[in-house]
Formats: C-alpha cells, structure tokens, sequence
C-alpha cells in the first residue's frame, strides 16, 4: 500500500480544510494571493479527486482505500471512517471538477476577496467529506459544513434582483435556502439519532454506515421501524435534492448566488440530497425505501414536468437555468425511485452529467451577466454576433440539458427511462415527455437570447475570457466524452449500484 | 462488408476538425467534408460488391427468417448499463448491419450528400461562415449514415436525434433572419413530439424483449412472443417518429418552413435524406408492422394518402418555388407511406430512391435560379431557358420524371407503387392515389413552365448560368433521375432487377399491370397538356378554379389553417399552462407556502412581543389581575 493510497481520502478532506484556515492568515489588501492560493488548493483536491477515480478498482468493487481513525470511544463509538464505492467515486470527481472552476472563474470577486474563499474552500471540504466519510455522525458533521457557507457566500456577495412585480433581495434568498436547508437537516438528524438508538436496543449503540448496513442485510431491523424513519431521510436529503414542492429555495438560491457559488450550489451541493437518499436512505433502510419508492418516483416526475413547464415561462437567464436544474433533479430521483439496476445507475451518472452541466450553463449566464448587467431574455439578444464561444458553448450545454445524444445527458436519462419502464410505465412515458419540453425552453432561451439579429447595443460585448474558455472547454469536453464513450464512468458506477441492497 | 462502420465515422471526423482547424485551412476546411463523404462513397462501393459475394455461409451473415434477406451485422461492444453479470441489466452494441435496405440507401445517401456538398462549393462561395456550414453537414451525413446502418434500436434514435440537431442547425444557418430562426425551432420541436412516440415504442420493444436489438424485435413479433396488441402498439409508437421525421399529416407544418435553410441543405436533408428516414423507420420495422395480419399498415396507408392528397393540392396553388417542391415533397413522402401501407415494400423503397434522386435535382436546380436570379417567387420568373440552359433542362427532367412521363425513373417507381395500392387496398384508396398523381404532375408542370419557358421576364436579363462546381453534380443526378427505372427491369444472367435485391420475403419479378401504365400515362401526359394550356400558351386562366370556387382556393392557399390552429394551440394552451404553473409556484407556493410560515411566526412574535412593555405598572396591574383572576376561580369552586 502506498502511502498515498492510505492518505488520499483523508487528504481530500484536510487540504481544502486547512485551504480555508490558511487563507484566514493571508494579507488582507492583496485579494489576489487568496485567488492564487484557493487555485493551488483545489488543483490539489482535483488531483486527488482524479487519483481515487482513477485508483478505484472496478474489478474488485466494494469499498476502497478504507482507512478509520477512532474519535470518540465506547459506550459513544464515533470513528471517522473513510471509503470510496462506485457511487462515491464519480461524485468525488465531480466535486474535485466544479470546485477548481468555479474558483477559477470567481477572479472577479472583488469585495472582501479573502472571506469568500475561506467559505468556498470549506464548503468543498464539507462536499468531499460527505461522499468519503462511513459515518453518520461525520457526514451529518460534513453535510452541514457544506450547507453554512451557502448562507453568507449568498447572503454578502450574492446580488438582488427587481422584476417589477416583485423584489427578490440575496438576504431574502439567502435566509429562504438557509431555512430550508436546515429544517431538512433537522429531520436527517432525527433519523440519524433514531438509527443511534435502535442499533443501541440492538446491541452497541453505533453511527458506523457499515455496521448499520448490517443490521438493515441481517434483517434485524423491523420494517416497521423502517417505513416510519425513512421518510425523514427522502424528505430531509430530498430538500437539498430539490424535491417538489420543497425546491423554491434552489432557483432563489441559484439566481442571487454569485457564479461561482451558482456553479457549486447547483453543480455539486444538490447532489448531496440525492447521495444521502442513496448512502443512508436505502442501504440503512431498504424495506423502507421500498414503500416509499412509489412516492418518490411521484414527486420525482412532478419535478421534471413542473420545472420544464416553469422554465418555459421565466424571463429572467438565471432562472430559466434555475428551474431547469429542479427539472433535471427530477430525473435524479426518479432513476433512485425504480431501485432497478440501470435506473439507479441513471440516477447516478445523471448527477455527474448535470452537475457538469448545469455548473457550465451558469458559468456561461454569469458571463454575460458581468458583461451586460441584465439578464433578461426580453432585452437580450443576438449575442452570438458578440459572444461566439460563449454561445457555443451555451449551445452545448443546452443540448446536453435536451438529452441529445452524444452528450452524457442522453445516456443518463435514457438509462433513467429505461429503469422506469417496466415497473412504473405512465411516469416512465411523462418523463419522456418532459424531455421533450426541454427543448421547448432551451431553444426558445438559445432563440431569444443567442440567436438572431443583434441589437447595436450589444457591441461592446467582449467574448469569453481565457479563463472562462480554458473552463468552459474542459466542461465541453467532460459532456462530449462521456456521452460517446460512457463506459469509464459507467463500469465504476455499475460496480456500486450493484452492491445497493434491494437490487 | 466489416469497414462499413468507416463510412459515417469518415464524416464525424470530419466535423470536429473543420471546427478546429477550418479557419487556419484553405476553403475553411470545406475540402475535409467532401473527401470524407467521397472516400463513404468509395467505401460504399467496396461494402457493395463484398455483399454481392457473400452468401448466408460467410461469417457474420444469415439469412433472416424475419425478412427473408441476407443479413451481415457487425458488432462492437459499447457499455453496459448495469453490472453485466446482472439480469437486470443490458448491454449497448455499436452494431453495424448491412442488407439491400441498408446499402440502397447508403447509396442514396453518400451519392446525394456528394453531389450537394460539391455544389455548395459554388451555392455557398463567399459565405463568412462556410466552415460552420460544411461542419454541420459532415456531421449530418455521419449521423444519416449511422442512421441507416444501425442494427439496434438505440443507436437508431441516437442517430435519428442528431440528423434532427443536424437539420434544425442548417435550417437555422442564417439566424439573423428571424423566418430561419423561427422555421427551425419549429422543425426541431415538431419532430421531437414525433420522437416522444418513437423512443417510447423503443422502450416498449425493450421492455418485451429486453435487448434494443431490431432482430431480438422482429422474431418476438414474428414468431408470436410478442402479444398482438404489444406489437400493434409499438409499431403505431414507431409510426409517430416516422411521421414527425417524414413530415406526414398531421406533424408535415415543420417541413416547407425548413426550406429558409440554404437550398442545397434543402435538396439533401428536406428532400432526399433526412425526411426519408421515416419511410426507411417503417420499412427497416416492417416485420413489426406486417406481424398479425398488419393492423398497423392499415394506419400506415390512411396517414399516407391524406399527408399525399392534401400537400399535393397545396403545391397546385403556392406561388414560392422552394414552397411547391416542400410540398411536392410531403406528397411523395406520403406516397412512399401508402406505398408501404398497401404491402408495396420494395416499390416505396423503389420510389424513395427515384425520388430521392430527381428531387434532389430540382432542389439544385432551384437554388441555381435563385442564385442568379434572387427571386423565390416564381410569379417573378419566367423564360429563364434563354439564359441557363443547363439548369432548365436538368430541371425540366426532374419535373418529368416526378410527373410520371413515361420511361422516366419516377414514372416506374410511382407505377409500382399504383399496382400495390391497387392490388392489396381497397378502391378508394387507388381512385384517391391517382388523383394525387394526376395533381403531382400537374404542380411539376406548372413550375417548369412559369420558371424556364414562356417569355423571358423583364428585369431577369443579368440572369446568367451557375459555374460548373453547381451544373457538374446536377446533370450527375440528372442522368440517375431519367435513367435510375432501368434497374428495375430483369436483365438475365447480370443482374435479378431491383426487385429481386429489395424484398420482403418474396423476391418481386418486374411486373407492369397495363391498365395502371396506360391510365398513369394518360394521366401524366394529360397534367402536362392542361399546364400547358394554362401556363405557357395561356388558353385556359389558372383563376378558373378561385372564380368557381372562391372557399375551396381560400382553405388550400392557406394550407388548411394548420399553421394558424398550431398556432393558436400554443399560445393559448401551452404558453398559458406554463404562466400559469410559474405564477403558481410564485404565488401559491413561495408566497403561502414558504412566506406564509415565515409571516405568521413574524406575526406571533410581534404580538406575543407586545407583554414585554418595560414598564412596572403594566406588571403590577397583571399581578392583580392575576390574583383576582385566581381567586375568583377558588371562590367559584367552593361554592
């Protein structure tokens, strides 16, 4: 065993952590060096990210480059236990993407420079700690951390908007997400601590995800007890997932963030709710997940069809993106809901899809927002005439959000569908049809907005920075690559979703 | 026959590297897209004459016991979702699959999208964005090729969405117009309604067979693992893709709004390729189609000949030159539908090809006289003989042969489609079939005469003829467009005659049924002499019919109103449906449901706020209330 194979999971974690402690000591009038020093920091964390992708031995599957530190000793028993799975490993990687861009592209965060990249570092330590840790009481500790930051990274540098009819100010946004995202915890905790107690009545009292997952395959645990406390898990990791009709924090949320905050809000943080559902909801609690699956496959088509339908009728950019991100989630939980091979591993491939996806679609809105300072598709227009790699790149991400084949969307969600088809065939059927209206938003956005004739006063318009386009780029070539040749992704993925008990 | 796979992985190459390196290339890298579709053509011929020589011994070949032709497939393993060693679980295959169906449009396709590409050398010369343009068409003929070479039903819908994503980017070429703009969000979205139907009868098809392959499809469906109302019902699915792609009533609105894409995209995507892929569906699932006695074929043929007889009456009266051959279009699409419908197999594919060739030339031959002329109107033609001639004859034999002029390609191809129809339906559909036929040489006929003869037109005296890079790929189609109905014939000992190559189950004979010749004849040269009369010697006025019956000419220059309704249903239906959820989630959602908590505890908490004054006598007078209060009630007790 290398030493980096026994490190990487814990360092993953340390390095942006003490990233965001370093960066506390750093001169406050050069906001630069806190620029320079969060890129050293997560081109780190991606090399790591893209070292245990890369390390993960699909052949063996199971749980990999394990190591457990003892924290807290018997009769509490709290280890910070470390593990990578087939689910974890695609994410981590994502993570490890989406951090390093948006870092990258929030050059242009001018005021109080320093803070900020203390919280977005912090923020990326509570993600990679969430998909690596093998205890509960860690990734309740880690989901959290992950969480906080959004308030103020929101609530300080984010930007309020007026649409005439109504004001939506960041503190309103901020505080409705923070709300939010706290009561769903609340009701995570609670079943944390339900699980504590039962795994207690049951012998020792234990957070470890490994011995709960064997109590739940022991059948130890009633499925009465199950069906009453999974539920706390959809609802509460479903909050963050954006389930329907507790999403209208993440289009508020989404359109006051900052870009970069945007790319990882919507690129990663959602993310979480639909991994939690997974690593705690069905593996601790499959007979429960069972019963409440047809719910959630319900709730997860009235996602896809209620954001599409939403987003066709937004003027605003961002919110059109917004609503598309809680149609897209949709397909996340539904492909989670068919506990069918190839719908979970749709559900899986799709959050890694999306999240390139959507994290590429805001940072190409954020550019035109810095440069035109309106983000209105009633006044925009034209822009490819100013912003040609922009909009090509908006292009793409477009029909990767359509499910065009050849990006990774379309493989996702046609896994997805197919996953469905057989047990739950008139969802399965709207969710085909929400794809459809997909199309209909986008290429309305990419008319209005990109296409056509431009308006002379879009002239000064400069295109993509290098910097957005070295991104940008990277992004592309993530959505072109894994959609022509899924298999990489898919044999790690396939690997985990086979080890999820009930399938 | 194992290269075959080359053939459309030739363009996609293409396509990225005229991105990248077209600005730094001569010509922009247009050079890039004709080699790799020439070198699909060479290949073509090769994958051609190995099937020729291959026999149900040779390796990857048998003969399918679903269409009774040789088949070779060819596969490679692409990725599994879900762990292989699961059963629920499938594995996705790139898999080639050659038979006459495929290679006749192989054929087709490289041919047409040569002939095109090499012509827009010339249509496209000095257009600031002519990398782009051969960009998208490379990646268009990939995808086409893939389409037609895909021996599983995913491969087929993944290549099927990107003709479409194809199409919608060249009809959209210049989007400063807002027309193109419009035309192809329109084409991309009515056609992707079609493909709902298509992808979930796919998923039907995997659901009962539990693999995408077509073959694993056909055998349930013929050999009767399928149950009959399973099969029925994906193949009504699949015939929903098909007409979205092939423009059939009622989806047809996408297609003459697709002609504000330049026209040689026109000729190959909107005439010969791309809206064919339709037909190709059905007759590529026709043992889907036919199994159980072909309930759907019935559908198939009703669909067909209303798409056929109502766009057909269309094109008799619009005054756009690009709009008539749409229309035009739309018919013989329909006509290849019936044809399919009526048990007719091999004269649809027949005819595909026939009218794939001469509608690709008249497409050509448009854009020559728009090129020159600039006009699109053709009250705003006439006599342009004088000045291009080649155009005008390579047009006129497009015209005829579409018209059915006897011994012209499309006079053989609409002649078997005639004897089909006519031995397998029933007499309306025959009757109503030769009216179509009557009206589609008529409309040929008409746009011959108004454009090419006559008097020259004042003001198209500058009009001149196209350079050679755009005559040179119109007389190549020319030749194919009079002379492609020689293969139809048997010639002993080289070859069997088309028939013999295309068949479902039985090799056809060439078969000639007098009275339908005679009567197609009669007909044709009848439509030709009535123009005539109308528009060239102008005996007879074209008004005659708008004098007798002014509702009938009002419904059909308007196209039956479809725009209009579409239109309406989308504004008032679907633009109101998505106000009113996104006022909802607003409104009701936010608003109530978020805010509502958040003011109520904001209300509570004000009032609740409201005891804590700060000031002593506001205690001392609720202590006193308050022991007065608890005496009363002690008092009240013991009594």
């Amino acid at each position: 065993m290398s030493s980096l194979e026994q490190t990487a999971l814990f360092l993953i974690i340390m390095v942006p952590l003490l990233g965001a402690v370093l960066t506390m000591f750093l001169p406050k009038d050069r906001p630069g060096d806190a620029w320079y020093f969060a890129i050293g920091v997560s081109v780190v964390c991606l090399l790591l990210s893209l070292y245990i992708f890369v390390s993960y031995d699909y052949g063996a599957g199971g749980f990999q480059l394990a190591r457990s530190f003892q924290w807290l000793e018997a009769p509490i028993n709290i280890d910070l236990s470390l593990a990578v799975d087939g689910i974890s490993a695609p994410l981590i990687l994502l993570n490890g993407l989406v951090l390093l861009g948006a870092v990258l592209i929030s050059q242009t965060i001018r005021t109080r420079t320093r803070d900020f990249f203390v919280l977005l570092q912090a923020l990326g330590a509570g993600v990679f700690g969430v998909f690596v840790v093998r205890d509960l009481f860690f990734l309740f500790f880690f989901y959290e951390l992950a969480v906080l930051p959004m308030y103020l990274l929101i609530g300080v540098w984010g930007s309020s908007t007026d649409f005439g009819s109504f004001l939506r100010t960041k503190e309103y946004s901020a505080m409705k997400l923070f709300l939010y995202l706290i009561a769903g915890s609340i009701l995570v905790w609670i079943g944390i601590l339900a699980l504590y107690v039962k795994s207690a009545t049951l012998g020792t009292p234990t957070f470890s995800l490994e011995d709960l997952g064997n109590l739940a395959a022991s059948g130890s645990i009633s499925e009465e007890f199950q069906t009453w406390v999974f539920p706390l898990f959809m609802v509460g990791f479903g909050v963050l997932a954006g389930l329907w009709p507790f999403h209208t924090w993440s289009p508020d949320g989404h359109v006051a963030a900052p870009t970069g905050v945007s790319m990882l809000h919507a690129g990663v943080l959602m993310k979480l709710g639909a991994y939690g559902i997974i690593r705690v909801g069905m593996v601790l609690l499959p007979e429960g997940a069972e019963n409440w699956m047809p719910l959630l496959i319900t709730l997860g088509t009235v996602n896809v069809l209620y954001g599409a339908v939403s987003a066709m009728s937004q003027t605003d950019l961002k919110y059109v993106v917004g609503y598309s991100s809680v149609s897209h989630m949709g397909y996340v939980l539904m492909g989670i809901a068919t506990l069918d091979p190839i719908g979970v591993g749709g559900a899986v491939l799709q959050m890694f899809s999306h999240g390139i996806m959507t994290a590429l679609m805001f940072l190409l809105v954020g550019a035109v927002y810095d440069r035109a300072h309106i983000r209105d598709i009633y006044v925009l227009n034209g822009l490819f005439g100013r912003m040609r790699v922009n909009s090509f790149f908006f292009a793409i991400a477009g029909l990767a959000s359509l499910g065009l084949p050849g990006l990774s969307g379309f493989i996702a969600e046609f896994m997805v569908f197919t996953g469905a088809f057989r047990t739950y065939l008139p969802l399965a059927i709207l969710a085909v049809v929400g794809a459809a209206l997909t199309a209909v938003y986008i290429l309305r956005l990419l008319a209005r907005t990109f296409l056509g004739e431009m308006d002379p006063r879009w002239e000064h318009l400069t295109d993509a920075s290098p910097v957005e386009k070295a991104v940008g780029g990277v992004f592309v070539v993530i959505l072109i690559g894994v959609g022509v040749w899924p298999e990489p992704m898919m044999r790690v993925i396939n690997v985990g979703v086979a080890s999820l008990p009930g399938i | 026959m194992e290269w075959a796979w080359l053939i459309p992985v030739l363009s996609f190459i293409a396509a990225p590297l005229i991105v990248i390196l077209g600005p730094k290339l001569p010509g922009k890298g247009s050079f890039l897209a004709i080699l790799a579709i020439a070198a699909g053509f060479v290949i073509f011929w090769a994958v051609l004459s190995g099937f020729l020589g291959a026999s149900p011994d040779s390796s990857h070949c048998e003969t399918s016991a679903d269409t009774g032709s040789l088949v070779c497939d060819y596969q490679q393993e692409w990725f599994h979702a879900g762990l292989a060693s699961l059963d629920q679980s499938v594995t996705l295959t790139w898999g080639t699959l050659i038979d006459p169906l495929t290679l006749a449009m192989l054929g087709l396709v490289t041919f047409v999208a040569l002939m095109v590409q090499v012509y827009s050398l010339g249509y496209m010369k000095g257009d600031p964005r002519l990398g782009w343009y051969y960009a998208v068409h490379a990646m268009f003929a990939g995808s086409m090729l893939t389409l037609v070479l895909a021996d599983n039903f995913l491969l087929l819908y993944m290549a099927w969405e990107l003709v479409g994503i194809c199409s919608y980017l060249l009809i959209g070429f210049w989007h400063e117009r807002p027309a193109a703009k419009e035309a192809a969000k329109k084409a991309f979205i009515v056609t992707r309604i079609g493909d709902v139907g298509l992808l979930v009868g796919i998923l039907l098809l995997w659901s009962e067979v539990g693999s995408f392959s077509m073959s694993e499809a056909f055998n349930a469906a013929t050999t009767g693992a399928m149950s009959e109302g399973v099969t029925t019902t994906a193949a009504l699915l699949l015939l929903l893709g098909a007409m979205g792609k092939s423009a059939q009533f009622p989806f047809h609105v996408w297609l003459p709004d697709a002609m504000e894409g330049p026209t040689p995209v026109s000729a190959l995507i909107h005439a010969a390729t791309m809206v064919v892929a339709g037909v190709y569906l059905v007759a590529r699932a026709f043992p889907i189609f036919q199994a159980y006695d072909g309930d759907a074929l019935l559908v198939v043929a009703v669909v067909g000949l209303v798409t056929a007889l109502m766009s057909a009456s269309i094109a008799l009266v619009s005054v756009d030159l690009k709009r008539i051959l749409a229309y035009s279009t739309i018919s013989h699409l329909g006509l290849m539908m019936l044809s399919l419908g009526a048990f007719g197999y091999t004269a649809a594919i027949f005819h595909l090809l026939a009218h794939g060739f001469a509608k690709a030339l008249l497409f050509l031959g448009a854009g020559s006289v728009m090129h020159s002329t600039e006009a699109q109107d053709i009250r705003q033609m006439g006599g342009l003989i004088k000045v291009m001639p080649i155009t005008a004859i390579v047009f006129s034999v497009g015209a005829l042969s579409l018209g059915g002029i006897p011994l012209l390609a499309g006079f053989w191809s609409k002649d078997e489609i005639l004897n089909a129809v006519s031995q397998n339906r029933n007499p309306v559909f025959i009757a109503t079939a030769f009216v179509v036929a009557f009206m589609s040489a008529f409309y040929m006929a008409r746009a011959m005469f108004v454009v090419f003869f006559g008097q020259l037109r004042q003001g198209l005296d500058h009009a001149h003829e196209s350079p050679w890079l755009m005559t040179a790929p119109m007389m190549m189609l020319a030749v194919l467009a009079a002379g492609f109905g020689l293969i139809n014939f048997n010639w002993p000992g080289a070859f069997p005659g088309f028939g013999g190559l295309i068949y479902f189950h039985e090799a056809e004979d060439f078969h000639f049924n007098l009275w339908i010749g005679v009567l197609s004849t009669v007909l044709a040269l009848g439509a030709f002499w009535l123009a005539s009369l109308c528009y060239l010697r102008e005996r007879i006025s074209p008004d005659i019919l708008r004098q007798k019956a002014p509702w009938l000419a009002v419904v059909v220059e308007n196209k039956y109103y479809f725009d209009e309704v579409y239109q309406w249903a989308v504004d008032r239906l679907v633009l109101t449906v998505s106000g009113f959820v996104a006022l909802f989630d607003r409104a009701v959602v936010n608003d109530v449901g978020v805010n509502g908590p958040a003011d109520t505890v904001r209300r509570v908490g004000f009032v609740l706020r409201l005891h804590v004054t700060g000031h002593l006598y506001s205690y001392a007078l609720a202590m006193v209330l308050g022991t007065v209060g608890l005496a009363v009630l002690w008092w009240l007790r013991s009594v």
